[in-house]
């Protein structure tokens, strides 16, 4: 644990990028493989699911820093950490301790699940006496699963890749999907040759760039295979060359389980081949919004009832492996061209699509037609390189996304709660309103991202001046600031008052020049879904059977 | 507030029976100053009163012509109908807990205080009071701090480490008293020592009270130097400054309380944070406060509301000084 504590707090407080590569890559060197397999698997976003709940922790605490939980519970807020915040009160009475990451882990951290809170309490009492200072936080972060440490997990590949002397894309690969410590081991990662295909796991994801400058620039429009940017949830569909099949989330999840009628496509699938796409919701007339998708995620094992009712279409987009052979490294028109093969053999009646190209002569012309972006219920467009490979990650050039504007309107901060990580200690969470038909503020939405560090503080300073209530973590405050809001639609929502809610609001700008009079009125925020005063859907306004708003 | 001996005004802290003010602000007749941070002296009052050694202090701050007379710690004073005394508060050198007796009746103003062992100043002393007025910087049980050595060992110890990497150490401290007592604790063996030219001023009138500090040099604007391997003290003002870019390769830390959360130093991009406070910790203000037996207790400075709480569950007759300036957190 001692050398795991020491990783820790380098990488916490080195903040060079390659710095911290340098230091992983020496602790994987250095640390005993039943060590080593952990930190992998933590840094790859896995968590210990179970081991206590955070009510439970406060309470402990409590008892044993002889303080009442209300008191806690500031210094949680304080702190903006909870591993931080037991850390610094569980006051550490050991200087030692010899146990390894592994051991630790097994000893203190498993054995927390499925105990009784009276258990779990005393055996978190003995860890504690049994923790140094400096293995602390490290501890209680694995304990409440906040782990990251500033480690992408493409970085983690890149480490692993140069320790192993092996590519961080076959890496990548390796540690995807769903794994324990008890099944894969160090050698395994590392190994310099060996292939996993068989056990179905993902590749890493191609991703998109924002596209910021002008589309000219990226030169003549026959070179770029362009297609709608699909709203749903971004997907890999593949079938093993022993014949099983596995769809991947994004984010490396398995979730075939909430999707069993893609899962009907496996044998109709050559074996060894793997489908890059996204995973809408798809009625019979076509594209439905995202909040009917939503309707369908984190549900395993739905009924067949809302399978029918809530039907999802898997919209392939690239082709990365067939009949066991990788195709990464295939230009984006062979790839394409072997997609559109594959696809034109399938059956007519499987949920799975082709995501349709968009051609057009000129740059311009495309810009005309990415307006019906909004009507189509798609985000605008994706720009793919043809001759372009499949890369892992975001690599700037390959991919981009060139969505349509989002709509913006002026708001006023009503209140601000502390923020988390980096933000601790600053006011840096918004809620953000704007003027009803009776002349009250009402909020809409809540913001976090958007201003820079210096604004942050100025912002922070401000609020500090000003609260006027406390409301739990959250004080309200003079309304004085107005912020530009950009956000990429409008939902009902019964959470707040106005009667409607933003779809990925963030602060576009502050508008020191402009007073709380000049923010924007409901109505605005209505019209841009088209809803009139009621919060009813008006005339023109698109919504499905099921009485869902559609977004665009 | 409003009590037999002291009540709030405008202007700050205020004695009938004397006719001063504590730590005012705006222009009074007679201040009495608790110590020369700029938050508590501040210029502009027509005549002042301080503890003996903080008096060249706040000199510095308020004006070589500004009339200051001073009072040896202990040592009792009768102004108009009230009896003041200074008491060290361990905070800064010269910085004092101002005793106020009226009819019998005392109450402590302690400014800012810390209990905790400082080489660089006179150690706190505790005063049995009825009434304590309690600065509350540090008031959550997330700060405890650890004894200065094991700090001036860190500091040292990386200060050693950068060197080995043959990189300047820049170490952010406030000028006037941190500064000094990180200076204190350096073994000047390591290398040479620089100051930041808001710092020097305040370093002969330390030398003058007797406290040894290590031989520094002043950065001059404009000459050059050769800071690899040296340790440079500075105000956390001029971070981001035109000043600090000469130092794009040093490591950079903080000392201050605030260190105690990571987020806080994060948020700065520094390489270390060492938590070295002037104030009291969590322990310190909950001892302090019981130790001086006070019957009533009023919190200024900071978030006194945990603070308030606890020690109303605890029994005792405590609350927030309203209307007193409640200070920025990010001062220390």
């Amino acid at each position: 644990m001692r050398e795991f504590a020491a990783l820790f707090h380098d990488l916490d407080s080195l903040t060079k990028t390659n710095d911290r590569l340098d230091r992983l890559v020496q602790y994987f060197k250095d640390a005993p493989g039943e060590d080593s397999i952990w930190v992998c698997w933590f840094l790859s976003g896995n968590r210990i699911k179970g081991a206590v709940k955070t009510g439970e922790l406060r309470n402990f605490i409590a008892a044993r820093a002889n303080l009442p939980v209300w008191l806690i519970e500031e210094c949680h807020d304080r702190v903006g950490d909870l591993a931080e915040t037991i850390s610094l009160l569980a006051g550490s009475k050991s200087k030692k301790s010899n146990l390894g990451l592994n051991d630790t882990i097994r000893k203190y951290l498993l054995p927390l699940r499925g105990q009784d809170t009276q258990e779990r309490k005393v055996l978190l009492e003995r860890t504690w006496d049994h923790l140094s200072a400096d293995e602390m936080l490290p501890f209680h972060k694995l304990l409440t699963g906040g782990f990251r440490m500033g480690v992408s997990k493409g970085n983690l590949c890149k480490a692993l890749a140069r320790v192993g002397n092996v590519e961080p894309a076959v890496i990548s690969q390796r540690i995807a999907g769903n794994w324990t410590c008890d099944d894969l081991t160090m050698q395994e990662i590392l190994n310099p040759v060996g292939e996993n295909e068989g056990r179905g796991k993902p590749f890493p994801f191609c991703l998109a760039s924002p596209l910021q400058e002008d589309p000219g620039t990226l030169g003549e429009v026959v070179d770029w295979q362009v297609e709608w940017k699909w709203d749903g949830i971004r997907a890999q569909l593949l079938t093993t060359t022993a014949g099983g099949g596995m769809l991947w989330s994004r984010g490396e999840e398995s979730i075939a389980e909430s999707f069993p009628e893609l899962l009907e496509c496996i044998p109709y699938l050559p074996a060894g081949t793997c489908l890059d796409g996204e995973i809408l919701a798809w009625g019979r007339e076509g594209l439905r919004s995202f909040s009917r998708l939503q309707k369908r995620l984190g549900r395993k094992n739905p009924s067949s009832t809302i399978q029918k009712k809530e039907p999802v279409c898997f919209q392939a987009y690239d082709l990365l492996r067939m009949n066991g052979e990788d195709l990464r490294s295939l230009s984006m028109l062979e790839r394409r061209a072997k997609l559109e093969f594959l696809m034109q053999g399938l059956p007519e009646h499987l949920p799975l699509r082709i995501s349709p190209e968009v051609n057009e002569k000129t740059w311009s012309d495309l810009g005309k037609r990415r307006e019906e972006s909004r009507e189509r219920g798609v985000e605008g467009f994706m720009l793919k390189r043809k001759n372009s490979k499949y890369e892992s990650g975001r690599i700037k050039g390959a991919w981009y996304k060139w969505k349509v504007d989002p709509f913006l309107a002026d708001m006023v901060v009503v209140s601000a709660q502390l923020g988390h990580g980096k933000r601790a200690n600053l006011y840096s969470d918004y809620s953000l309103a704007v003027w009803n038909e009776s002349g009250e503020l009402v909020t809409v939405a809540k913001a976090y991202s958007g201003l820079t560090n210096e604004e942050i503080e100025k912002v922070d300073k401000f609020v500090r001046k000003n609260i006027t209530g406390k409301f739990g973590p959250v004080r309200s405050v003079k309304p004085k600031l107005v912020f530009e809001i950009a956000f990429e639609g409008v939902q009902a929502s019964g959470r707040h008052k106005s009667g409607v809610a933003l779809r990925f609001p963030r602060i576009h700008r502050w508008r020191n020049d402009k007073k709380i009079e000049d923010a924007d009125h409901l109505s605005t925020i209505r019209g841009f879904a088209g809803m009139n005063e009621k919060g009813k859907l008006g005339d023109g306004t698109k919504i499905d059977s099921a009485g869902n708003l559609l977004l665009f | 507030m409003k009590n037999e001996v002291l009540e709030l005004r405008r202007e700050g802290i205020f004695c009938p029976a004397g006719g001063f003010y504590i730590d005012p602000r705006g222009k009074v007749d007679r201040a009495l100053i608790t110590h020369a941070h700029s938050d508590h002296g501040r210029p502009g009052h027509n005549s002042y009163l301080c503890s003996d050694t903080c008096k060249s202090l706040l000199k510095i701050r308020i004006g070589k012509d500004a009339v200051v007379e001073s009072l040896p710690f202990g040592e009792k004073i009768k102004i108009g109908n009230s009896l003041v005394s200074f008491h060290p508060a361990g905070h800064i050198l010269g910085s004092a807990q101002i005793r106020v007796e009226v009819n019998g009746r005392v109450w402590v103003v302690s400014g800012d205080y810390k209990p905790q062992e400082d080489q660089t100043c006179e150690p706190f002393e505790l005063v049995k009071c009825n009434g304590f007025i309690t600065e509350c910087t540090f008031g959550l049980p997330v700060y405890r701090w650890l004894p200065e050595e094991k700090i001036h060992q860190q500091i040292n110890e990386w200060w050693l480490e950068n060197k080995q990497d043959d990189k300047p150490s820049l170490l952010f401290s406030y000028s006037l008293g941190k500064a000094q007592r990180v200076l204190a604790g350096l073994r000047k063996e390591i290398g040479s020592i620089y100051v930041h030219s808001a710092v020097y001023p305040f370093l002969e009138h330390y030398e003058q009270a007797g406290i040894k500090l290590p031989q520094v040099m002043k950065i001059e604007r404009g000459k050059e130097y050769d800071f690899n391997g040296s340790i440079i003290i500075a105000p956390p003002a001029v971070e981001d400054s035109t000043w600090t870019r000469k130092f794009r390769s040093a490591r950079k830390g903080f000392a201050s309380g605030w260190m105690a959360i990571r987020g806080a130093r994060r948020r700065r991009n520094l390489d270390r944070g060492f938590i070295l406070s002037d104030h009291a910790d969590w322990n310190g203000l909950i001892d302090v406060i019981k130790g001086t037996g006070a019957e009533e207790i009023k919190v200024t400075h900071g978030n006194g509301d945990a603070l308030t709480r606890y020690l109303g569950e605890q029994g005792m007759n405590c609350s927030i000084l309203s209307g007193a300036s409640i200070r920025g957190e990010e001062e220390e």
